[in-house]
């Protein structure tokens, strides 16, 4: 993958965390473009579960996808505190829903270790590395390569 | 005054071009009989902005042309000459010359530098064509129409020489193909040919026609001109350039005129010649029979060949020739190869500086400075050539008096986007407020109810943006029937009706293709030629007629011609010669359709304007791109009807809201034909799983779309509604929980950021906000059927 070259800049940075169930994550800043609310998805039919659906921003039809359900990490609830958070990958945008968005923090290069390699759901190409911060472990993750990943099958396949 | 004006060549070229369409419409609307003065004074305005704006610009090449151009309007508005049909003519073919230059600057391929000649050299000739000297004109014209002139050069075999026989042969065999003038006859003591061929063959077909004699390497064949070069040393290059530019085309009636009125310049002074252009011209070779080695060896050419050497002996060494040439063809200095060739010699751009120094300097310079002189007193050039400056002055407010802004669609878009958004959230405020109590809100909701008519009205204008008038398409077809017409030798005459009715950008650019092609077709096959129409009883005059309408969301653009309509016998000749499965039973409306098969023709010559049969099935595949459909109604003898349907816009469809297990789906009111509320006993079922609705002794497929799209549906087949839809594969039933409504929607692609999704076509928001997907009724009716076996094979 191509994309492999962002990374470099994605190794020390702002990186938006958030939480999945237990875990928290984290991804880089510049591709968040907003952060806002779950509200009415209209399903598309066939789909894999879970892609929710389309939903409309600001006149841009956006897909949504849940996180928690793609890593079977927490409760897939949707209320009034269910978070999007919405993504400009590239040129597309899309919005990945996750159970809550806790801090914008600092990682600088020497703070993140290799992932080790062994079989988990999320694929250790997508991980940048793990960081430290106060205790806490951060998942980073290569949000533009898994997004575009065929296994989100968000994208045609000759796109990805 | 270091503006770096490059920032500004975009506003050049769309104005540019903008003027150049305003020029090419009026001209085509102009009375040759009794034009009006205002129209010409238009068309000499665009051509002077043009000329100012290029001139400001730096684009030399532009001014140049421009400038003839505007040399002769200018003559015309004036009303010393009369306007002519071949005047309009060469205007057109000067505008088309200026977008090709204009599309250079832009990036584009270069113009082509004979074409701008060419088109310079006919300007100038009806710029200064006296009456006087149109005949002489058309007489030259007409014996070489398109004729160039080589020197040819070659020695020929002792054998042939000394064979009186064989030598006449050679001779006569060459005069054949081209006008010959022998300047070195060969004889026994030199055995070279040489002469000047004038001729309309290329050089490769003049040797052959002396193979016979000599091998074609022995043969020389080069520019005449040229060749005299190499022999007078005297001449200046930068005259001789300029002559050169004569070269290139000696038979044009303009070379021969130019020749013609410089021959009168310096012939003037020669005691007893005759003191006007035709008669110095025709006296010339007669007066100066030496001078020129090689003696007469062209009518015009002599004249020219004289100026050429005459006044480059007379002047100074210390004089610049330039300064000369620059005089003694001032009025070619302005034509944009004088432009391109004088350009190194100083003074040379501008008339009036050049002749400054010529009476200082010149000793002889009184018959020479007599020349231009003459010349320009009666000629425009002069007049333009001081206008020149004031130009540049008036390029700044032209563009003040632009009435339009240009904005790019991007921003268009985005503002037709938010509007949307608008128009959403205006709706999402209405029907919170409608809870409120009316007494105590009064005011809120009269402000609601005020946004909203402000926010329809918005959209409607900020949507009409997008829109154009048909005229945009239609305003390029006269020209091309013009020119087909004449290329064809038709007589035609073409109405537009409805050229106001909008249409939507992306569509106006989409139809234009489809739109020549048929014109084109019309024209070729349609209308006859005016023998053949007056021996049918018709004028000789054909009509095409292009119309515009709306037609309820629709918009119908007709091509109509009184032609000779199509020919039933001949298509179907033309179907069983390539296959096509067809009988004498079938209605014509079946037999039309045919034409629209790939590479169907019935054209017997394939020529350039049509006859290839590459044709009508892309014009067809493009309308039926667009969302549109084509139609042809023909009667053999009076004509033939094309009428293309096409929807409003491509961002807007009309469609029907309809509801499946909680999710609504648009389906495009174009394929629905009815909708209904099955019995229990229509449904009936095929081989035990296919389903079937039985509709007015119709068996037509039945779809659930709760099955197709995987939604919890109503089960009941008698709770639900049916929808007959049109599609690919012919009429099915799609059942669906409920009717919604029916609304215009805006098309969203659903593929800019997810992919494409079976069954569906786009999305588009509803008036809540929700995202709603557009069904493509012919893909979800394979797989509703699809799901369907599936589920019951479960």
């Amino acid at each position: 993958m191509e994309h492999s070259d962002n990374s470099g800049t994605a190794n020390s940075g702002e990186f938006l965390t958030f939480t999945l169930g237990a875990e928290e994550y984290g991804i880089d800043i510049l591709k968040v473009q907003e952060i806002r609310g779950y509200d009415a998805v209209t399903k598309i039919a066939n789909s894999p579960p879970f892609i929710k659906g389309v939903i409309n921003l600001r006149g841009v039809i956006v897909p949504i996808v849940d996180l928690r359900i793609k890593f079977s990490l927490g409760e897939p609830t949707y209320d009034q505190f269910t978070v999007v958070i919405i993504l400009n990958i590239g040129k597309r945008v899309m919005g990945v829903v996750v159970d809550g968005v806790s801090d914008v923090i600092q990682l600088s290069s020497d703070n993140l270790h290799p992932a080790p390699a062994f079989g988990s759901i999320l694929d250790t190409r997508y991980i940048v590395g793990l960081g430290t911060v106060e205790d806490r472990m951060i998942i980073v993750v290569d949000i533009e390569k898994l997004m575009t990943s065929t296994e989100m099958s968000l994208v045609e396949a000759a796109v990805a | 005054m270091s503006i770096d004006m490059s920032q500004f060549y975009q506003v050049f070229f769309d104005e540019t071009s903008e003027h150049l369409s305003s020029m090419e419409t009026l001209l085509l609307d102009l009375d040759v009989d009794s034009p009006s003065l205002e129209d010409l004074n238009a068309v000499f305005r665009a051509a002077h902005s043009i000329k100012g704006g290029s001139g400001t610009f730096g684009f030399t090449d532009m001014t140049s042309v421009t400038h003839v151009l505007e040399t002769l309007l200018d003559r015309l508005r004036k009303e010393e000459l009369q306007l002519r049909p071949d005047m309009v003519d060469a205007f057109l073919a000067a505008g088309d010359v200026l977008r090709a230059q204009l599309e250079h600057h832009q990036g584009g391929p270069e113009a082509d530098a004979g074409e701008i000649e060419a088109v310079c050299a006919r300007l100038n000739q009806l710029a200064s064509g006296e009456a006087a000297a149109a005949p002489v004109q058309v007489a030259a014209a007409a014996t070489a129409p398109e004729a160039r002139r080589t020197l040819l050069d070659c020695v020929l075999p002792a054998s042939v020489v000394n064979d009186s026989d064989m030598l006449k042969n050679l001779l006569d065999g060459l005069a054949e193909i081209a006008a010959l003038d022998i300047r070195h006859r060969p004889d026994a003591a030199d055995p070279r040919l040489e002469g000047v061929l004038t001729t309309l063959k290329s050089d490769d077909e003049l040797k052959e026609a002396l193979s016979f004699y000599l091998s074609p390497d022995e043969i020389t064949l080069s520019d005449p001109d040229a060749a005299r070069e190499t022999h007078e040393v005297v001449a200046a290059p930068a005259g001789d350039d300029g002559f050169g530019f004569f070269d290139d085309a000696p038979g044009t009636p303009a070379a021969t005129e130019a020749s013609a009125d410089d021959g009168f310049g310096f012939f003037d002074d020669a005691p007893g010649l005759p003191d006007s252009a035709l008669d110095a011209l025709l006296a010339a070779p007669l007066a100066i029979p030496d001078e020129d080695r090689g003696g007469a060896y062209g009518l015009f050419e002599d004249a020219a060949g004289k100026r050429e050497n005459l006044p480059i002996r007379d002047i100074t060494p210390g004089n610049s020739p330039a300064a000369i040439e620059g005089q003694g063809y001032g009025i070619f200095v302005d034509a944009p190869c004088g432009v391109g060739l004088f350009a190194d010699a100083p003074g040379s751009q501008n008339m009036l500086k050049a002749t400054a120094p010529a009476p200082l300097g010149n000793p002889a310079g009184k018959p020479t400075e007599e020349a231009p002189g003459r010349r320009l007193n009666d000629s425009p050039a002069i007049e333009t050539a001081k206008t020149g400056r004031r130009d540049n002055d008036k390029t700044v407010t032209a563009a003040n008096s632009e009435t339009s802004i240009r904005v790019s669609v991007e921003k268009v878009d985005q503002l037709i986007n938010l509007v949307g958004e608008l128009v959403i959230t205006q709706a999402m405020l209405a029907e919170g407020a409608s809870y409120l109590d009316p007494v105590q809100a009064e005011k809120l909701l009269a402000g609601i109810d005020l946004l909203a008519r402000n926010t329809r009205d918005m959209q409607e204008s900020v949507m009409s943006i997008r829109m154009l008038p048909m005229s945009m398409v239609f305003s390029r077809f006269p020209r091309v029937v013009r020119d087909l017409a004449g290329k064809l030798n038709k007589q035609v005459e073409m109405k537009t009706i409805g050229e106001n009715t909008e249409l939507d950008k992306g569509l106006i650019e989409k139809i234009s293709d489809p739109m020549t092609h048929l014109v084109r077709n019309s024209l070729d096959h349609g209308i006859e030629t005016p023998e053949i129409r007056v021996a049918a009883g018709k004028s000789p005059k054909g009509t095409l007629t292009l119309k515009a309408s709306h037609q309820g969301g629709n918009i119908v653009i007709e091509v109509i011609d009184d032609g000779a309509g199509l020919n039933r016998d001949r298509i179907l000749g033309k179907a069983r010669e390539r296959g096509l499965p067809v009988n004498d039973a079938m209605s014509d409306h079946e037999v039309w359709q045919l034409i629209f098969a790939p590479g169907f023709s019935t054209a017997d010559v394939v020529t350039d304007v049509s006859g290839r049969g590459v044709g009508m099935d892309v014009v067809k595949r493009n309308i039926e791109g667009m969302g549109g459909r084509v139609e042809l109604e023909s009667s053999t003898g009076h004509g033939t009807r094309t009428v293309i349907r096409l929807p409003l816009t491509l961002a807007i469809l009309d469609g029907m809201s309809v509801g499946v297990g909680g999710e609504t789906f648009i389906v495009p009111i174009t394929s629905v034909i009815e909708s209904l509320q099955p019995r229990l006993e229509d449904i009936r079922t095929m081989a035990g799983d296919s389903r079937m609705v039985h509709i007015r002794g119709e068996y037509l497929p039945f779809v659930s779309l709760p099955e197709a799209f995987n939604l919890p549906g109503v089960e009941d087949v008698t709770k639900g509604i049916v929808v007959v839809v049109e599609t690919e594969d012919g009429k099915a039933a799609l059942f669906v929980d409920e009717l919604l409504g029916q609304h215009q929607v805006v098309i969203k692609s659903l593929e800019e950021n997810y992919r494409k999704v079976p069954g569906v076509s786009g999305a588009t928001i509803m008036g809540d906000g929700r995202v709603a997907l557009i069904l493509d009724v012919t893909a979800v009716t394979r797989m509703g059927l699809a799901n369907t076996r599936r589920l019951r094979a479960a």
